[in-house]
């Protein structure tokens, strides 16, 4: 028994490091209705480009609930700056469409849409 | 999103991977270290580091390098295990730089090893005069061995044909005031054994005692936490802290 456990610490130890350090691309995944984002993204995207300005500024407000859900559990997997450089898009998309610009807001979405793509890749 | 728990995750992650790597990598003492032994270290130390407090980028990618670098070294270690000419190749092999007396000099040359590193080492080996040596090794981790000319060896009980008893280890019968019920069986003795010899010293419990050791002659070495000593020697040399 005392073999088994000491050749079985390690290797459980070192197996939940990998699952903790690939958990990443699971945990991004939505777990519910809310904290989808690629298709909150989407759903700005739509509405930035018909010009409807007022639903273009309610979904970017569920989109940034979403990712601030969504940050917490992927912050041990993922690497920061693509992280960062995500939140920043979705502060200028969001900035963009309160100023009703539609192709900084496309060209920021479309970059938070990049980012999200290649978190943990 | 918290930097500092993201570095303590990864930091805990980190540490216990360098732990289980560095006992899968064997038990070779610091001082018989190569120098690419100890480059092999630094590289992965540096890259545990970085797996700890570079959040530029994930944590996996230095994993990865990590276990990469033991898996290397695991397999190099097991070559040059297997492989005599492999680790002659990849270690290098002990040079001889004083033989017979003589300074072997085209030797040093292609090692790059200075006279005065030569000195230097010899000094470390208690030899001061050059003369005494008959042969010098430089090995493979940077050590010199030294071997004197018989004349100047210190003489041992053999040459006097005095004899000599089973010299052996000893056994930690009580270690931190707790007896070691597993030495004391190995040793065949008893706790009542153990408790007799104690009162023979005048000690009554083994929480008094620090250390008690059993040598192959049977004699019993026991330091207690109480010392008794009237007067410390003292060798420190300026007034410090202490």
């Amino acid at each position: 028994m005392k073999k088994i456990i000491y050749y079985l610490l390690p290797v459980a130890m070192l197996a939940l490091f990998i699952a903790i350090m690939l958990s990443g691309s699971y945990l991004k995944q939505p777990f519910g209705e809310d904290d989808n984002v690629p298709q909150k993204i989407a759903l700005v995207k739509e509405h930035v480009r018909n010009a409807d300005w007022e639903s273009a500024q309610r979904e970017q407000n569920n989109l940034e609930i979403a990712w601030g859900k969504v940050t917490p559990r992927i912050q041990f997997s993922m690497e920061r700056n693509e992280i960062n450089q995500l939140d920043v898009s979705l502060a200028r998309a969001g900035a963009a469409i309160t100023a009703k610009d539609q192709a900084g807001a496309l060209m920021e979405l479309e970059e938070a849409a990049r980012h999200w793509h290649n978190l943990g890749r | 999103m918290n930097e500092a728990l993201v570095v303590m995750v990864r930091g805990i992650i980190a540490f216990f991977t360098l732990l289980i790597f560095a006992r899968l990598l064997g038990k070779q003492q610091i001082s018989q270290l190569t120098f690419f032994d100890y480059v092999l270290g630094i590289t992965i130390g540096s890259i545990a580091a970085n797996l700890t407090t570079d959040l530029t980028s994930r944590a996996w990618p230095h994993w990865v390098g990590l276990a990469v670098w033991t898996i290397l070294v695991l397999a190099l270690q097991w070559l040059t295990l297997k492989w005599r000419y492999a680790s002659k190749y990849i270690d290098g092999e002990p040079t001889v730089v004083i033989m017979n007396g003589k300074i072997m000099e085209d030797a040093m040359r292609k090692l790059r090893y200075r006279t005065s590193e030569l000195l230097e080492q010899l000094r470390q080996k208690n030899v001061f005069d050059i003369s005494q040596v008959e042969f010098a090794v430089l090995e493979v981790n940077g050590q010199l061995s030294v071997l004197k000319k018989s004349q100047h060896q210190p003489v041992t009980p053999q040459d006097l044909n005095i004899p000599t008893d089973y010299q052996g280890i000893d056994t930690e019968l009580i270690y931190d005031g707790v007896v070691v019920e597993q030495n004391l069986k190995q040793v065949n003795l008893d706790r009542a054994w153990l408790d007799n010899q104690l009162k023979n010293q005048g000690i009554y419990d083994p929480s008094e005692v620090f250390l008690a050791n059993l040598n192959a002659q049977g004699n019993l070495y026991v330091d207690k936490y109480q010392d008794h000593l009237k007067k410390l020697t003292d060798i420190g040399d300026y007034p410090g802290p202490h």
